[in-house]
């Protein structure tokens, strides 16, 4: 009875700094908890047979890439190229699902929000833990794969939590801004939809960033295109990173550790992104109940 | 010691046919300046004070569109006001508006557990309250069904179920009960009877003055988002009726 008192009068407060809101978060993780697997039984319905569905898709993308590049355009020379292009997919599709899924996270859950108060955050960010679940197990697949390929699982995989823990932040944030975007306007999604599509070929997924010419000039302009996808486009790193610790590189060299400058300049960016989203989705917090 | 505490809150609301809703939308706005209307502004709550003290019993009556699930939603920091501040002291469970935060996929349940987590349970004490809920509701035949295929009724029930279950400090009801059926409109009558002689604060929104003078000894009237008057419950509530009366006479004039 007292460890309840005790939490009512902690629930109370009404945190306002961007600490408080991560600290209510991280209060009520049961809640996230419950949300999660509210998500994964609405998608899976309970069954196995779900979850194996929602391998096909990048499993059919990595067939397709593999024929297309290796059959069709045969002059790509990419070592192991089902591995490789499954390093990219599977995050990317982790990327794209979890935000487009994300963003009615807030506007679909009107019947919760005008109910009871909660931080809300919980919303979008219980999606995202909902499709981390998805990846992880669908990384046994790839862990399959490159056994399968005789590629070498190294020490190197260690990193592996700190690659994901740097998506969860940029996807997180991602996530944040455009679920509280679509409460007020609500064609976010569809608009996402085709940006993603964009944003997926502008990220080397299915081909090698080394494809890509170092400069080019356009209308008389220098532009460095490789460092500028990866300074651009953080997807572009956190891909490159997952391919450095687990596939190596397309010279045919094993599994590396990624550059340490590098890395924590993702890592940074990914955190602010993440800081923005909170703020973002603090300022506009307090109108939702009013629009959903 | 007060449960609820409100010191002249106001509550703007901008209306939404005058907004972009989509960046579609927006856009076509943009391109025909023209077309903008005037933001149309409602103040669904206008400077309203009042203390509730821990152990009371209110009601909060008024016509349709006068402010009470405002103030209510506002009670629960749902929404938070434009002016003004509210103080709430202690845990706030209830039922605001017809149909409970529900999903309708979902089995009974499921819905138990994920409401109770909504409401700040850990998942040992639903666990524990976890049967107690469905009896009261009356629903052990169904708690594995998704709630999709339940009546209205049987909703409600769960609804009240879970809020009266959770040992709330004060218990928010909004009109809700109209939809049970007899036999169970009598059932929560009498649980909120004794809940409130544990001391827990009722507040409750109904347009059935006769419940009202059954159930509370004080009533507060809003009327168009203003406090009309607070007071003792026959006092206040005759003085609505009145009210209405009269305003009925006028418009069949
Ligand atoms: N989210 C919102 N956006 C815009 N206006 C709103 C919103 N919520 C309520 N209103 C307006 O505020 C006013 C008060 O609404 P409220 O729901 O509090 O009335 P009520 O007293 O509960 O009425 P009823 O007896 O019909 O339940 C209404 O005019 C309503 O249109
Ligand atoms: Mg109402």
């Amino acid at each position: 009875m007292r460890g309840l008192l005790l939490e009512r009068s902690d629930q109370q407060r009404t945190a306002t700094t961007l600490f408080d809101r991560v600290a209510e978060v991280i209060h009520r993780r049961e809640l996230l908890g419950v949300l999660v697997s509210r998500d994964l039984k609405l998608r899976y319905k309970n069954s196995v047979l779900g979850f194996l569905w929602s391998l096909i898709n990048p499993l059919l993308l990595m067939i397709v890439f593999t024929i297309v590049f290796t059959i069709m355009i045969p002059d790509l020379h990419v070592p192991n190229f089902p591995v490789f292009v499954l390093c990219g997919v599977l995050p990317w599709n982790f990327f794209s699902t979890a935000i487009i899924s994300s963003i009615p996270s807030i506007s679909g859950n009107g019947h919760l929000i005008k109910k009871v108060y909660f931080p809300l955050e919980v919303l979008p960010l219980s999606t995202l833990l909902a499709h981390l679940v998805n990846f992880l197990l669908a990384f046994i697949v790839l862990i399959g794969m490159i056994v399968a390929f005789g590629i070498p699982l190294t020490v190197n995989l260690l990193w592996l939590p700190l690659v994901i823990l740097t998506q969860l932040l940029f996807t997180g944030g991602v996530a944040l801004v455009l679920s509280t975007t679509n409460v007020f306007y609500r064609d976010t999604g569809v608009i996402m939809e085709v940006l993603m599509q964009a944003w997926f070929f502008l990220t080397p997924v299915f081909y090698p960033l080394e494809l890509l010419p170092e400069m080019t000039v356009v209308r008389g302009i220098e532009l460095p295109v490789q460092r500028m996808v990866y300074i651009l486009n953080p997807m572009a790193s956190i891909i490159a990173s997952y391919r450095a610790i687990l596939y190596g590189s397309t010279l045919g060299s094993p599994p590396h550790a990624p550059a340490l400058d590098f890395f924590a300049r993702t890592l940074v960016t990914a955190a602010l992104a993440f800081i923005v989203g909170l703020w973002i989705f603090n300022r506009y917090r307090e109108r939702f109940a009013e629009e959903v | 010691m007060y449960a609820m505490l409100f010191e002249s809150v106001s509550k703007r609301f901008v209306m939404g046919h005058d907004r972009a809703r989509s960046f579609q939308d927006l856009m076509l706005r943009t391109l025909r300046p023209g077309s903008h209307t005037p933001r149309e502004i409602l103040w669904a709550l206008k400077d309203v004070s009042f203390m509730i003290e821990r152990g009371e019993a209110v009601a909060i009556v008024g016509r349709n569109g006068s402010g009470k699930s405002t103030c209510l939603k506002l009670m629960t920091r749902i929404l938070t006001p434009t002016q003004g501040s509210v103080d709430i002291q202690g845990r706030v469970a209830g039922l605001l508006e017809l149909g409970a935060g529900f999903h309708p996929e979902l089995t009974g349940r499921e819905n138990i557990y994920l409401n109770g987590a909504l409401m700040g349970l850990s998942r040992r004490e639903i666990a524990h309250r976890f049967d107690e809920i469905v009896a009261f509701a009356e629903l052990e035949r169904f708690v594995d069904a998704q709630v999709k295929f339940y009546s209205s009724g049987m909703t409600m029930r769960l609804g009240f179920s879970i809020a009266i279950c959770v040992n709330p400090d004060i218990l928010l009801i909004d009109e809700v009960l109209a939809v049970g059926d007899q036999s169970f409109q009598e059932k929560c009558l009498e649980r909120i009877e004794q809940v409130r002689a544990n001391g827990v604060t009722i507040i409750f929104v109904s347009h059935a003055l006769e419940t009202v003078r059954a159930l509370c000894e004080r009533v507060i009237w809003l009327d168009q988002g203003q406090l009309r008057e607070d007071g003792a419950c026959d006092v206040v509530v005759d003085d609505y009726v009145a009210a209405v009366h009269a305003h009925e006479e006028v418009a069949v004039e």
